[in-house]
């Protein structure tokens, strides 16, 4: 069993957020919540620990440590557990912040037990709440009022940590990727996680306007480019093992593309984004192998 | 009721079964190991039906029973110092939200393995309340007087319950247990308000998040009010514990030893307690009068039962088997704090006993006897601070 293909008609028409968020405009965490929650529906305990405030939804929610996420889930999964409330589900939205760096530690071990709990993360790729410091889950050159651009560096010196793929090692049932630009795919994902026991972890890309420096009406294109050029590719896999690419365009735009229109790669050399082309083609080819294999192929 | 020949971490496990704990996490660490090696037992043999998490950390083990409690489930965490100082920031969290978890604290210092109270004093500003206590009955018997008073609506403050490492965590004393059904009685099962579930929940409590308005200040005086009134629900507690089973320790926070005819009083906490006891029974069989106070509850302290000793006692010593550096004893400046008001104050002495696991001999508690008793006679004090 995979996600099953889903038309636009079918997302739920039912919002449970409430509106208006205290988001910026054209925040693509905000839509990650909207969009994410109301495939989840509510019958939910949302749990946040400190990341932007993407918006509020008609859910109890408790907060917590910065570093907790994967405690926090874990103790609310178990109550549940221990009081015959499995029908609730434990979701924790959180930031690259909490899934990638301060709160990994208890992610990891929350996905070694395989704890019955959603780990949805809006991945803005920068700590943006605090005002756009790098996180270990901003890209390569990328400018960040911590990876200034200098008259010795440029930008961050260090990728992406490939966090789908660490998860998808704790061969955990289930992790994928999503993005604000690509909604029937997202909740697909969900209302397939739904289904499954133990843990699940969906990390999706959600552009930021201020951080990443373009025009706040540019979100979705902007996301959009992102899985297009195969720099955020949309994938699922299954117990750690099988690998599907639930989005697989016949030749990928030109990463170029994706990163001129953002100021935060406006120092970026011709020669330097023709490097990151060459990642990005190397890893999509394996992506493609392992899909077409049906295995995770690192 | 049964008896038992158990060790301190056993009597802690074997209240956590009676209390029908339904979520319980800890990460082992010496020396309190042993009690997630007997819970990890209980479970696994069906006699504890509880969700036991080992989880990967002693900050997560904190988060884990926070979340829990928030459900709804009894909850238990244990730990031992540096175990203790790891769990420090979402013990903050625990407190505020005004959960009743119950933790154990098998004493470590924060100075090497061996057992002194820095470990939980360390956590002296985190907003729950501290029981220290001297031997494994008592250890037994406060974790389960700990849920009633966490759980108490009046309350709903995380309690900790402090046992000297080594001394009473791997020593067997003779426990006797209360039956189950006896426990079931008098501790019924935890009912969380407000709840989280979502069918359940009052959304109008559930403004959640920043901006929450009010007066900020207003969350710091309503959680120092709540423990503080939990002196008095302590003492009901202790009163209808000692109705049901049959033992009580003092009023709850704090048990008198010998006093009655006594010129002066020494104070001790935890396992020093017990020596104490010995020692004091030499000095009155000498005809020194010293009596002894065992002071249980830290936090909230008991302001005035030692404004009501001060009338008797002209001298009180205090031995701390801690130390908050630069600053002196913590229990010793509590004390003289809450004598500074009346008007005839007796001299307060500090001691420092037993720090870093040094050992404590009835001997040297005998010899701190006779100090006081000299300052008690009217000896000139050289010097208020003694180190055992």
């Amino acid at each position: 069993m995979m996600s099953q293909r889903l038309t636009r008609a079918q997302i739920p028409l039912e919002e449970l957020t409430i509106t208006p968020g205290s988001a910026c405009q054209g925040c693509g965490a905000a839509l990650a919540a909207r969009l994410a929650f109301k495939a989840l529906g509510p019958n939910v305990i949302r749990h946040g620990i400190p990341c932007c405030p993407d918006s509020t939804t008609r859910h109890p929610r408790a907060g917590g440590v910065f570093e907790g996420g994967g405690a926090m889930l874990t103790g609310t999964s178990r109550a549940l557990k221990a009081l015959g409330r499995e029908d609730v589900q434990a979701v924790g939205f959180f930031g690259d912040g909490g899934t990638y760096d301060i709160g990994f530690q208890g992610l990891s071990a929350a996905a070694e037990r395989n704890e019955n709990i959603w780990v949805i993360t809006k991945d803005n790729e920068a700590y943006m709440n605090t005002g756009n410091q790098r996180s270990s889950s901003t890209p390569l050159y990328a400018r960040t009022s911590t990876t200034p651009v200098g008259k010795l560096t440029q930008g961050k010196q260090m990728g992406k940590k490939n966090i789908p793929f660490i998860f998808a090692a704790h061969r955990v049932p289930f992790v994928a990727t999503a993005s604000v630009g690509f909604p029937e795919d997202l909740i697909a994902k969900i209302n397939y996680g739904k289904t499954v026991k133990g843990f699940k972890m969906l990390i999706i890309q959600s552009p930021c306007p201020v951080g990443w420096r373009f025009d706040p009406s540019k979100t979705i294109e902007i996301a959009r480019l992102s899985v297009q050029s195969g720099v955020w590719p949309l994938y699922e896999i299954i117990d750690g093992e099988k690998l599907r690419l639930t989005y697989k365009p016949r030749e990928l735009k030109p990463v170029a593309e994706y990163m001129k229109p953002q100021a935060r790669f406006r120092h970026v050399t011709d020669e330097q984004i023709a490097g990151i082309q060459e990642d990005v083609t190397r890893h999509w080819e394996k992506l493609l192998k392992s899909d077409e294999l049906g295995q995770l192929f690192l | 009721m049964s008896f038992e020949v158990m060790v301190g971490n056993k009597a802690t496990a074997t209240a956590v079964k009676l209390a029908r704990v339904k979520v319980a996490s800890a990460f082992p660490v010496t020396p309190q190991t042993t009690i997630t090696e007997y819970l990890s037992e209980m479970v696994a043999n069906g006699e504890l039906d509880a969700e036991f998490v080992n989880a990967e950390g002693e900050l997560s083990t904190q988060v884990i029973v926070q979340a829990a409690s928030r459900v709804g489930a009894r909850t238990f965490v244990c730990t031992s110092g540096p175990g203790q100082l790891y769990m420090h920031h979402p013990m903050h969290q625990t407190s505020s939200g005004r959960l009743p978890v119950v933790m154990a604290t098998v004493h470590r210092g924060n100075k090497g393995m061996q057992p002194d109270h820095t470990d939980l004093m360390s956590q002296t500003w985190t907003g729950w309340i501290q029981w220290y206590v001297e031997n494994n009955q008592e250890a037994l018997d406060t974790v389960l007087m700990a849920y009633k008073v966490a759980e108490d609506k009046r309350v709903r403050i995380p309690i900790a319950v402090g046992y000297d490492g080594y001394v009473l965590s791997y020593t067997a004393e003779p426990v006797e247990i209360p039956a189950q059904e006896d426990v079931d009685a008098w501790l019924p099962p935890y009912k969380p308000m407000p709840s989280i579930l979502p069918d359940e929940v009052d959304w109008d409590r559930m403004a959640s998040g920043f901006g929450r308005g009010g007066d900020p200040q207003m969350r710091w005086k309503s959680h120092h009010d709540a423990i503080v009134g939990a002196k008095e629900v302590t003492k009901e507690v202790n009163e209808s514990y000692g109705k049901t089973f049959g033992r009580k320790y003092g009023d709850g926070l704090l048990e008198e030893y010998r006093c009655e005819d006594a010129e002066a009083i020494m104070v001790a906490m935890g396992s020093i307690a017990g020596t104490a006891r010995a020692a004091v029974d030499r000095l009155q069989e000498d005809g020194k009068k010293v009596g002894l106070v065992k002071l249980k509850c830290y936090i909230p302290f008991p302001n005035e039962d030692f404004q009501e000793l001060a009338k008797k006692y002209s001298v009180i010593g205090m031995m701390d088997r801690n130390i908050c550096l630069g600053l002196g004893g913590a229990a010793y400046g509590l004390i003289r704090n809450s004598l500074y008001d009346l008007e005839d104050r007796p001299s307060v002495l500090q001691f420092h006993a037993g720090l870093g696991g040094k050992e404590v001999r009835v001997g040297d508690v005998y010899n701190v006897g006779e100090k006081i008793l000299e300052v008690a006679k009217g000896g000139k004090v050289t010097s208020f601070v003694h180190w055992v």
